[in-house]
């Protein structure tokens, strides 16, 4: 058979065309890693959430050097964590299901685009490099308020990003002559051991104490002011640890007279 | 039927150098449209997902 010279050329450059389409999905696989989303995660019952070791709390912990786990759960017509605050430059997976109906989970202008099924668990994994605040949108219709359901995803710079939890609480009121007690938790959700200063305030004296929290657990310090040395009447008192701070006030007032207000924090 | 061919050629005198030029733009514009769907469009949207397995295999 003679094949015209014109006829050869296309082939050939057909034939390198569809090599070249190959050439470059392997090298985006391979050589960057981009992967899909797929379907081999466990299933799991989405009306038991609440009871789910990892989506009965949707939050964000850390896994490891650099890398953080998310689970978020959809539900009609929210995303909770809400906002999800992630660290830059760190490896992110994102677990994403659904308690109610399907979902989308998609953060515009990037390529984090799922679905939220109820009974799956999309797993994704990314990297933010720009800190910044990034939308989280549903993009498969979900109800009358689908156009609503949004979220946020706050990626923070890798030395400002924290899971450190403060919470703090007195009695609502102290009889004179006892002690007034602030008790102050510091919890740290990363791995490395956090070494930080509680400062305290129990109506206008101020304390000051250096604390470690151990990786993954909590710590807690108590305040003491005697309530004598306050005399009756109502204090505010203050907890700051890095950029957390909890405020409350607490009363002095004689056993019989008291009332229930105030007392915990925010 | 009358035939009104003024020259016969053979198979390779054939020379329909226009069609061809054709197609290579096609091609060309192809490739350029594959290249920026790719690289720009799809690549380049970052974050795009990955897998931490595969960066192990390459790294």
């Amino acid at each position: 058979m003679r094949i015209h010279q014109y006829e050869k050329i296309w082939i050939v450059g057909a034939m390198i065309l569809i090599v070249g389409f190959i050439v470059t999905i392997t090298y985006g696989s391979v050589g960057l890693g981009i992967t899909m989303i797929g379907d081999e995660e466990e299933t799991i019952a989405p009306d038991e959430l609440n009871d789910d070791e990892q989506f009965g709390e949707p939050r964000v912990e850390q896994v490891g050097e650099n890398e953080y786990a998310a689970y978020v759960v959809a539900q009609t017509f929210i995303f909770q964590p809400d906002p999800i605050e992630i660290p830059a430059n760190n490896e992110i997976t994102f677990h994403v299901t659904s308690r109610d109906v399907i979902h989308g989970f998609y953060v515009p202008g990037t390529n984090i685009n799922a679905m939220a099924i109820p009974g799956q668990v999309a797993k994704l994994t990314v990297e933010f490099d720009e800190p910044g605040e990034y939308g989280l949108i549903c993009h498969e219709y979900c109800g009358s308020a689908h156009h609503t359901m949004e979220g946020l995803i706050v990626v923070q710079p890798e030395d400002e990003f924290d899971l450190t939890e403060l919470s703090a609480e007195t009695p609502d009121t102290v009889a004179p002559g006892d002690e007034v007690q602030l008790n102050a938790t510091v919890e740290n959700g990363q791995l490395e051991p956090l070494e930080t200063t509680v400062n305290a305030e129990i109506g206008g004296q101020t304390f000051q104490r250096d604390v470690t929290v151990d990786g993954n657990s909590s710590q807690n310090v108590t305040f003491t002011v005697e309530s004598d040395q306050l005399g009756e009447g109502e204090y505010d008192w203050s907890v700051s640890v890095d950029d957390y701070e909890e405020t409350g006030s607490v009363e002095v007032v004689p056993n019989g007279t008291a009332e229930t207000e105030g007392g915990e924090g925010p | 039927m009358d035939s009104r061919v003024s020259r016969e050629i053979g198979h390779d005198e054939y020379d329909p150098w226009g069609t061809l030029s054709l197609i290579v733009l096609y091609f060309v514009a192809l490739t350029l449209m594959w290249l920026f769907t790719y690289f720009i469009e799809f690549v380049g949207n970052e974050p795009t997902v990955f897998s931490t397995g595969v960066w192990v295999i390459v790294g």
